[in-house]
Order: C-alpha cells, then structure tokens, then sequence
C-alpha cells in the first residue's frame, strides 16, 4: 500500500487551502491563521516503489507547482507541530469517481496491474485549536458525514 | 479546392465539441468530431487533416486536476504523431480544457522540447467562474500578431470564460521570459480601454494577465476564452460584433482555415 | 411456477391483521397505506401464496406516492368556505380534471405530448421537437444538499434523455427555496444543517453536475424564507431538442432489456417511497446517491449514436424505484422477464431485492430489437459504456425476475400498475377577505431607504455569485443570458432566457425561451392568487424577451405540505383551480408536471409543513431569434412606457414585508387585460419598436425602473403622477404594488407614434424618459422626489449575497 500526498510547493497560491481558510472564518473560527490543503490518494496492489514514484510524479501532481511524498504501510510520517490536521475519506461502499479515473489512468502510463485506489483530502489547520474545534470544522464543513469519514490529528501548542 | 479538414478530438467530458464544429463550419472548413479510442485504433489518420481542436469541457471529469488524465494518455498513446502533426505547422489549438491538455503535456510553449513547463493552476479566486472579459490582441512593432489564430483581430475584443483552474503559471522566470522575448503571448486579460486588469476582469490571477499563449512558430495556441462561444454578434452580451452579424471568435477559426488555403 | 427462496424472503402477508399489515409497511419503509397493504393481502390470498421481498419491494416502488401521485390522481371530497357561501365538490381525480382537462379543452396542435412520457414535448420546426421537464429533488437535498441536488439535475438530465427515443439537452434550470443564510445558527434545529451549508452544497452540486454535463444553466430563482429551513426545495429542470420521428417509441414482445450506464450499488435505496416521509434526524441515509455526471455524459454521447441509428425502439431512465420502474415502465403493456444476476454491480453483497430498487444513478434501459445486438454493444463500447443485457420483453403482461436461474418474482402487469385502490382524502380550503391596508404614507427619503431595502432583500438581490458559478455559456447559445448589461462589466436580472440552437439546427433562426413564475408569499394569504401569479410572471418573463403568447407552454411543480391535513390539500386545491382558470383564459397549456406532497418536518415533537410553493416553469418558440431583447435601459433620451394598470395590491410584497405592513390585498390576475398587452409586446418586438423590456413583479415599478437603469449604467426620470392606477393610492403605493400584467418598456422616440398607435385600447402611459445621471422618482402632486445615482442602486442589489 501506498499512501501518496500531494501538496502545494511554497512558492505557488493555495487558491484551495485559501477558500477553505475563509469558510472556516467566516464560520466564526478565528483561531485558524492558514489551511493547506492536500489531496491524498492510496494505491494498492502489486505495484513497485518505482511504479508508485512514477504515478505520483507524472500523474498526481502538477509538476510546475506541486510536490508529493509517499508513505508506504507501517511506515509514519513526522506529524506537523504547528496546529490541527483533518483527512477525509469516503465511506466503504460510496462511489469514488475519481479512483475510477485513477485507474484508467494508471493504465494509460503502461503499468498494467490489478491495483485499487483510493482519494481522500486532508487538511492542515495552523494556529492553536482544540479537539472540539477540529472536529466540529470536520463534521460542519470538511466531511460530509453521511458518505465520509473523517479522522483528527492535533498538535495544539499549549498542549505540548 | 480541396475543402479544409478540421479533427476535434473529443472524449468521456468533452462538451464544447458541438459548437466548435459548428465554428469551423462556418468559417468553410470540414469539421470531424472524432473519440479518442477510435483516434487510438488508427492514430496515423491524424495526419489526413489540416486542422486539430482540443475542445472544451471536462475531460475524465477533470479527476485530479483539470486536463491532466487526457494529457497523459495522448502523450503516452500518440505522442510522437502528434508532436509531428504540430511541427509540420498546421494549426492546432486548445480552448479551455484543450489548453489545460495542451500545456500539461507540454505541447506549449515548445512543441520541439514537449515538456511541460507551465501550468493552469487554481482561479485564486478559489471557484469556477462564468462571465466575459476583455482580451487585448498582442501584437509586434508592425501590428501583427505572431499567433497565426490571433492575426486580423483588433486590439480588443470580449469573450466569455468558464473555468475553475485557467491561472496561467510558468516553471521559471526563464520560461516567462521566453514568452515574452518570442512574443508567443497571444492574449492578455484587460479592462475595456485596454489598461491592466484585476479580479474579476483578469478572472483568475494569471501572471502577466495571460489569456493564451502559442509556440515560437504560432501554429500552436492555446486560451482559456471561448472563442467558439462567439460566432455571431447574437452571442455576445449587448450584442456588439462585426460586419452587423459576426462575433470576433469567428475570426479566430477563420484565421486557421484561411493559413491552411495558403 | 413455483417460486425458490434462495435469493429471496418470502414475507408473510396472509395471516397478518390490520395492525401487523401496517408494521410491516412501516419497518421495511414501504410508506403503503392499510387500504394498500389489505389489497395486497387480497391479491395473494388468491394466488394462495405469500409474497416474496423483492414483489412487496416492487409493489411498494411503483405505487408510491413519487410514481403514482395518488394524491392528485385519486378521490377528494372538497368543502370551500368562503364568507359568501359554501361549496362542496368531489374530484375523481384532481389532474384530470383541472390542469390536465385545460390542456384537452385547449386542444393545441403543436403540444405533441402531454402529460405521458418523461417530458412534456412541443413542435419547434418541420423536423425538430423541444422537450422540457422540471423535477423536484427536496429531501435528498436537505440530508446531502451537494449529492442531493447533483442527483437531482442528474435525474431531470435523464428524464430528457429518456423522454421518446432520447431527446438531447440543451439548457437546464434551477430554482430553490432556502432558510434564509443569516439565521442565527442556534435557531437551526437539531440535527438539520445549517441555511448556508445548504445554500453551498446545493449549488455546487447543481454547478458539478450541469457543467461537467456541458449543459448551461440559464434560468432559475431563488426564494428564501424561515418556512424553508429545515426542507428546503430543489426544483431542476432540463430542456432538449429531439427529431420529431423520433418521439414515438414502443416496446415489442421479443425486444430484449438492455440497462446501460453506472453500475448498480446499495445508494438510493429507497428513495421513492422515502420522499413520502417526514423528515427527522434518523431519515434513512441509504435515500442518499452518489453522481457521476461524467458517466451521464458517456451515456449521452452514446445513446445519440445509437438513436440516429434506430438501434432500439424504447428507452426510459432509470429514476425513483430504479430497475423496477424503469423495466415495468416499458414491459407495462407486454410483459418482461428479468435475470438480475446478469446486472453488473458496484461490489458484492447486493440482494436481489436490493438490486432491483437500488436508485443508483446514471443508468438507461432500452428495448433493442435482437437484430441489433452487437450493433448496440459495440456503439457503447467506443465511448467505454458499460451495456448488458438482462431479459427479454415478453408478451404474457407478467412481471417475472429469476436470479440465478430461480424464479422469485411472478406478477401480474395489471395488478402492479393498475391495482393501486383509490383512496379517498378531504380538503377543505377557508377563503379570506383581503383589505387594502391603511394608506402608507412616506417621505421621498424614507421612499428611497424601502426602494434601497427593496433592492437588497433577499428575494430581489443579485443572484449573481451563484449564476457565475454555473458555465450559462457552454453549447455557445445562450443568446439572452441571465445576467445582462450594456457592456460586460454592469448586470442586471434577465427576465427569461433565450437558447438559440443553431449547433443541432443548422441554419435555423429560431429560439427557445425558457422562464419561471415563484411566490410562496402570495400563498401564505391565498394559494389561488399565488398560483395566478407564477403563472403570469411566467408568461410575462417570456414575453419581455421576444416570447410569443401564441408559443408558450407551461409546467407546474406543486411542492406542498403534508397533504393529509385537510387544509393542506385544501389550498393546493385552490391552486390548482388556478392553473386550469388561467390556463384556460391566457389559453396557454401545461404540458408536463411533478409534485411534491409530504414537505414536513418536525422540531421536538412538532410538526411543520413548508409555505406550500407552485413553480411554474414556460417554454416556448421564439420564431426569430433576432427578435429578442434584453432588460437594461439602451440609450438616453428615450421614452419609458408603463404598460397595464396599478392598482393597490401589496399583499404579500416585498414592500409589506420589509416595512412590517399588515393587512393588503394580493394582487390579482386580469387576463383580459394583460393578454393583449402581451400579444402587442411581441408585435412590437417584432417591427422593433421597443427597444427594451422589462417585467415588473417583486419590489414594484421601483424596483423594475432602477434594474433598467443600473444594468445600462443611466439614469431615469419617471413621473410617478403618470402612472394608470385605479382608485386613490399613494406614491409608496404606486412605487412598490406587484400588481400583475405591467411591464416597463423604452421606446425611441421616432417610434412613438407607430408604438401608440399598437397600444391603442389597452391602459399605458408614457412615465418618464431615460438619461440623466440619476435614477428619478417624482411626483409634483405630492412634493416627492426621490432620487439616487444607478451605480448606488446597483451596490444595494449586489451586496446582500455577494460573498456567501
């Protein structure tokens, strides 16, 4: 399994995190300062880490303005220290259209191989909110709960 | 005289197929709106035609990011007869999603290098967004435009966008600059007496203003704006055009047909 | 034949008494009334068998509510009471004898269907036909607004594909009604999502879906009031053109089944009958579906191939109550046998009942002539559209499915879709006095902070952060557009819109004008008004762009409360009264409708029902497309005309409700006065005589004059003491009455005399002339003079949504 996350470089505009930035504030959460957002994908399947490096890097991202990283199962990536983060995917049985589009595309690059896929959103919330907070943003405005789960990591900087 | 040949290629998204055909129509060329799958079955044919349109819409949904799956299976599929239709020097162009396919895989800016090294990235304003805008025509020293499209328009014209992800981004300054110093800049966001627009007028941050752009021969363009959406005066929103009864896309396409008649 | 229990239930019926009879409806969501189980009882007693699940399944989709409107279709005994007298009268059958029998009365060559296929159709030239059908999709949208109304445009979408041989889409529409976006998040209740997550997800789901379709939207409104908080209205609809030879269309024992598009998953399970329940905190989630318009899109491209081809000879959509609507739509008068193991499912796990109801979307079903069944497979094969057969029509009018080689469903066609009993409900409608309100009496400033107030209320603002957002322009014909101004920078709200099919008609010159008529506020006061008046600003809308009365049809969408309140029903009742009165007297037919009949929720342990709200929705013909205007103002110095007649009526206005006024009659409808007023507007379109017009309805003439003038960037002088009124009325009156059948028009001065003469024996008069740098508003006689620069206005009608 693949996990493969996709994130704006530093120097492009997240027009995304930016919209989600201002519908968190106008929804009366001042105490975010920034949203990133990252689209995340995971693949399955019999495919190598080098398959895996060529579909995040010339199907994925955007190779002028994004960036990837790949996690691979057990493997844990370093959490932010810097506020809250949200990953939203779709319940089992809910039709995922875009791992449809996915797969036909993986096909496209000559990697012909059973592999299953998954899309999910996660979002980085910077600035110091509780657990409570997180999760009502989750539940008001980044999941939709009938057809998504939602899962919470927070690093909040009075807790540390 | 052997009728102008125009291949739209189309795919699961493709919407603005119908109104482009009928732009080629007009302006006297044959227009063949062709699946891609069955392109793929004889891809050679390609070079039968004059003239080749990446249409508007949502190609595969737009699933990742707008254009990008489209972008993939025709370079990996036909990439090489493709880049070989382009350097011959036909016309080809890429509106709206066409153009997003077109940049992706790195038809434009340089059909010769075909990598990519630009982008249409998200609308800052964050939304997909349908409104017309003013369009300044780029032009040399002795008012001529290096986009063999572009040519016979005058310095402004209107046309209407509908897009999510039109922002135009280079990899580099280097790239930008080759745009420039080429002049394959072919269309700039404006206000109506032609100065520097902002949001909504530039509808979505481009750098430059950028609205089009061609390759450093103008056979290859590429634009976010709609010109198909305006063939006749009709279409436009206080009815303005030319010749009582055209639109300024329709000048467009005929630019094309015309190159091709020689 | 003996049914095999491997892939089924069977459900015990036979023994069950009244009570169980009525669980069981209730646990399985059957939403079966007792009378409908007991003649279900009845049928199997003789059959000396139980039911299996998949046959009560069945059962219950194609009786219910969504699919066979027995409200409207069954027996009312109606009592109107009314301070003169009392009347008491029974319906047979509501539809049939109000909208349905004015269409027959009307008997109009050019409606070549009506009220039978997915859509209502009527002649657009030699060869070519217009379809249109408006659906609602409510429920679904206050649970999963973003799924719930992609579904929702995603259906009507299927409805025009599905209609005759499959009709292709050239404009979609949308009208809401919403909980108002400020409501104070704590007055939402439990459970509900907030107005504004609504709002968005809505709205995103309608843009998605439509413009990955390639389908612009061109039309709609937007209603917002408290009544709609927690039930809000989707109303979407969709216009198509078809080949008139390929209308007909008519299964043949023989023909095979042919389901083609998505695949079949556990959504939607349920919805059918689920858009009968009241809606709380526990609804059932499985009602919800997950869209794929880029699948529609396929499914689209395709089934036009195979339709220009004559590959089969009918298909319908599958909607409400999947698979066993759709095949017993088509099987109805031959007879069909179903293999449901051959149908290709999203993932395991699916029973057989399941797949049969299962709503999931994006799916076709066709009757192909054996002949030509590769033919078929391979068209939908080049656009990667899955396509399988799964039966075989047959010709013993029996309903049989087997799964697997077993036989568990074996039905009589009669029974299924005739065997529903009528039931027998009782409405009772009151009527009102309505009285004029005390005289209001204003100063010019307090004249021009309601004029401003007027503009932004959120019935009369700027719809424009939602319209930007729908591609209006895709299809390149969207020749008058919702939004319009003089030049691209300044808008104003189009009347109606226009779609000149020139990519699908080469060479034509004619155009579709599509509009719609709205106001649940009439219909808090009287629901017969109310209908009145959407149906005369439908028409109106259409007539402001070049539409010709002659050409014009109509579609209704009741959404109403939950009918078994007797006064409930008692004023849709009145209102489709309504529909047939002017139906008749505008001799405009309906020619396709829907309803929406249990819009209920509840709070704690109480129930509300919704404002009840008629959409009407017109189509028509425009014979040239150059013949078509637009609303703003177009130069300085011409005359502006007041055509129709003022009279006091500010029940239920913008006006009222902003200033708190009680009391006020509710405008009414005059149709000998305005239908000649509509007929000349489209002769003097037609000789060009007025060069713009506009429909005055929500926030009055003031309203109408300052949207002229802000969407052409000058300004007016309108002499209030001008106006036609009838009886004594103030300049705040005159300002902001809706009455009915008034327009506001400019005319060029060298053509006002030939525009007199037209005009002749109807009430109009010249009020003011264009220009100036201000928008003015003046009356001598009563020292007013209310004045403010368009730019200013046009802020106020921009600001109240700008940023949602």
């Amino acid at each position: 399994m693949y996990k493969i996350e996709i994130k704006t470089k530093e120097n492009f505009r997240d027009a995304r995190g930016e919209y989600y930035l201002y519908e968190i504030i106008s929804m009366g959460f001042d105490n975010v300062k920034k949203v990133k957002y990252c689209p995340l994908y995971i693949i399955k399947g019999d495919i190598s880490d080098g398959e895996a490096e060529i579909i995040a890097r010339q199907l994925l991202i955007d190779e002028i303005t994004e960036d990837y990283s790949i996690k691979k199962e057990n493997e844990i990536l370093s959490p932010i220290k810097v506020g809250g983060a949200i990953e939203v995917w779709y319940k089992k049985g809910v039709t995922d259209t875009v791992a449809q589009s996915v797969q036909k595309a993986v096909k496209d690059l000559g990697i012909d191989k059973k592999i299953e896929v998954n899309t999910g959103h996660k979002y980085y919330l910077f600035g110091d909110i509780s657990d409570e907070d997180l999760a009502l943003m989750a539940e008001k405005l980044f999941a939709n709960t009938l057809i998504q789960g939602y899962e919470i990591e927070n690093h909040a900087l009075q807790r540390n | 005289m052997k009728k102008v040949k125009a291949l739209i290629l189309t795919t699961a998204g493709t919407n603005c197929d119908y109104e482009s055909q009928a732009a080629l129509q007009l302006c006297g060329a044959s227009a063949d709106r062709v699946h891609i799958n069955v392109l793929l079955e004889k891809k050679d044919e390609i070079l039968n035609y004059d003239i080749l349109v990446f249409p508007g819409g949502f190609s595969y949904g737009d699933d990742i990011a707008s254009g990008k799956i489209l972008a993939n299976e025709v370079k990996n599929k036909m990439g090489g007869v493709l880049q070989k239709f382009a350097l011959s020097k036909r016309p080809v162009i890429g509106i709206c999603n066409g153009f997003q396919v077109l940049v992706k895989m790195g038809l434009l800016p340089s059909v010769r290098e075909f990598c990519q090294t630009s982008t249409l990235s998200y609308n800052d304003s964050g939304k997909f967004e349908c409104r017309w805008v003013y369009l300044k025509t780029m032009k040399n020293i002795d008012g001529v435009s290096k986009c063999l499209w572009t040519r016979n328009l005058p310095e402004i014209i209107s046309l209407p966008v509908a897009h999510g992800e039109g922002k135009f981004i280079v990899r580099d300054k280097d790239i930008l600059d080759m745009l420039k110093n080429n002049e394959q800049i072919a269309f700039k966001y404006c206000s109506k007496d032609g100065s520097e627009a902002d949001y909504p007028l530039n509808p979505n941050g481009s750098i430059e203003q950028i609205a089009g752009i061609s390759n450093d021969f103008g056979n290859v363009f590429g634009l976010m704006p709609h010109p198909e959406r305006y063939v006749f005066a009709l279409q436009h929103p206080a009815r303005q055009g030319y010749d009582g009864k055209f639109g300024w896309g329709k000048i467009i396409f005929q630019n094309a047909v015309d190159y091709v008649k020689g | 034949m003996k049914l095999k229990t491997t892939h089924c239930k069977e459900i015990d019926i036979l023994n069950l008494s009244d009570k169980e009879l009525l669980d069981l409806s209730k646990n399985n969501v059957l939403s079966l009334s007792l009378e409908e189980m007991k003649t279900i009882q009845d049928y199997y007693k003789n059959l000396k068998r139980n039911p299996t699940d998949i046959e009560i399944e069945t059962i219950a989709q194609t009786w219910s509510e969504h699919c066979k409107h027995k409200t409207l279709t069954g027996i009312i005994d109606y009592l109107e009471i009314s301070p003169q007298k009392k009347i008491h009268k029974q319906y047979n059958n509501l539809l049939k004898e109000t909208i349905f029998k004015a269409t027959m009365e009307l008997k109009k060559k050019w409606c070549l269907s009506v009220f039978e296929d997915n859509a209502g159709i009527i002649d657009f030239d030699d060869k070519n036909a217009i379809a249109f059908k408006v659906e609602t999709h409510n429920h679904p949208s206050a649970l999963e607004p973003y799924g719930g109304s992609a579904t929702g445009i995603g259906g009507v979408i299927r409805d025009i594909l599905g209609v005759g041989l499959g009709a292709k889409p050239l404009a979609n529409t949308d009208v809401f009604c919403f909980g108002k976006p400020n409501t104070p998040p704590k007055k939402v209740p439990n459970g509900m999502h907030h107005p504004k997550r609504i709002i968005g997800g809505v709205v995103s789901g309608v843009r998605d879906y439509g413009n990955r379709m390639g389908i612009p939207t061109v039309n709609g409104s937007v209603y917002f009031d408290d009544g709609y908080m927690a039930n809000p209205l989707v109303f979407c609809g969709t216009m198509g053109i078809i080949p008139k030879n390929k209308i007909a269309k008519k299964t043949r024992a023989g023909d095979l089944v042919l389901v083609a598009g998505g695949r079949t998953g556990r959504d939607g399970i349920h919805g059918a009958t689920f858009s009968s329940v009241e809606l709380n905190k526990e609804s059932d989630v499985s009602a919800v579906q997950i869209g794929n318009p880029i699948v529609e899109k396929k499914v689209l491209d395709a089934m036009l191939k195979a339709r220009d081809l004559n590959l089969y000879r009918a298909v319908t959509d599958c909607g409400a109550g999947g698979l066993s609507s759709a095949v017993g739509e088509l099987g109805e008068n031959t007879g069909v046998e179903i293999d449901l193991k051959k149908v290709p499912l999203k993932y395991d796990g699916l029973r057989a009942w399941e797949i049969w109801i299962s709503e999931a979307q994006e799916r076709m079903v066709f009757a192909v002539p054996p002949k030509n069944k590769e033919k078929i497979i391979e068209i939908f094969a080049k656009e990667n559209v899955e396509a399988v057969f799964i039966g075989v029509f047959t010709k013993d009018k029996k309903l049989k499915i087997s799964y697997d080689g077993d036989l568990i469903a074996d039905m009589d066609m009669s029974f299924l879709h005739k065997g529903v009993p009528k039931i027998t409900r009782r409405a009772i409608c009151e009527i009102k006095n309505e009285f004029e309100q005390k005289t209001i009496k204003m100063n010019s400033s307090e004249i021009l902070k309601s004029l401003k107030k007027v503009l932004e209320d959120l019935n009369v603002c700027s719809k424009e952060w939602i319209i930007r957002q729908y591609d209006h322009e895709v299809q390149g014909q969207t020749i008058i557009k919702p939004l319009q101004g003089n030049n691209i920078e300044v808008s104003g709200p189009g009347d109606a819109a226009v779609i000149f099919p020139y990519t699908v008609v080469k060479g034509t010159k004619k155009a579709i004008v599509l509009s719609n008529g709205l106001n649940p506020e009439y219909g808090k006061i009287n629901a017969y008004k109310m209908a009145a008046s959407a149906i005369e600003e439908a028409i109106r809308n259409a007539v402001c762009v070049g539409g010709n009365i002659e050409k014009i049809s109509l579609l209704d969408n009741f959404c109403w409360g939950n009918t078994d309140k007797e006064e409930i029903l008692g004023s849709l009742i009145r209102a489709a009264k309504a529909c047939y009165d002017f139906s008749k007297s505008f001799s405009i037919p309906f020619i396709s409708g829907k309803d929406s009949l249990h819009n209920e929720y509840s709070i704690g342990q109480k129930k509300y029902s919704i404002p009840p709200a008629l959409l009407i929705s017109a189509m028509g013909v425009i014979e040239n497309v150059s013949n078509t205007l637009t609303m703003p103002f177009k130069k300085e110095k011409n005359k502006v005309f007041i055509l129709g007649l003022t009279r006091n009526e500010l029940g239920g206005s913008v006006f009222s409700k902003i200033n708190s006024i009680k009391d006020g009659v509710v405008p009414n409808v005059y149709p000998k006065e305005s239908k000649p007023i509509m007929k000349k507007i489209y002769q003097a379109i037609n000789k060009s005589l007025i060069e713009s017009c506009h429909d005055i309805s929500d926030g009055g003439l003031a309203a109408a004059v300052s949207e002229m003038a802000f969407s052409a960037g000058i300004g007016v002088k309108i002499d209030i003491d001008k106006v036609k009124i009838k009886g004594k009325m103030s300049p705040a009156e005159i300002l902001f009455s809706q009455s009915n059948g008034r327009f506001v028009v400019e005319v060029d001065a060298k053509n006002e005399k030939k525009f007199r003469s037209l005009f002749k024996g109807t009430v109009f008069s010249q009020v003011g002339l264009t220009g100036g740098k201000d928008v003015v508003f003046e009356s001598v006689k009563n020292k007013i003079k209310v004045m403010e620069n368009p730019k200013k206005l046009m802020s106020s009608w921009q600001k109240t949504l700008q940023d949602i």
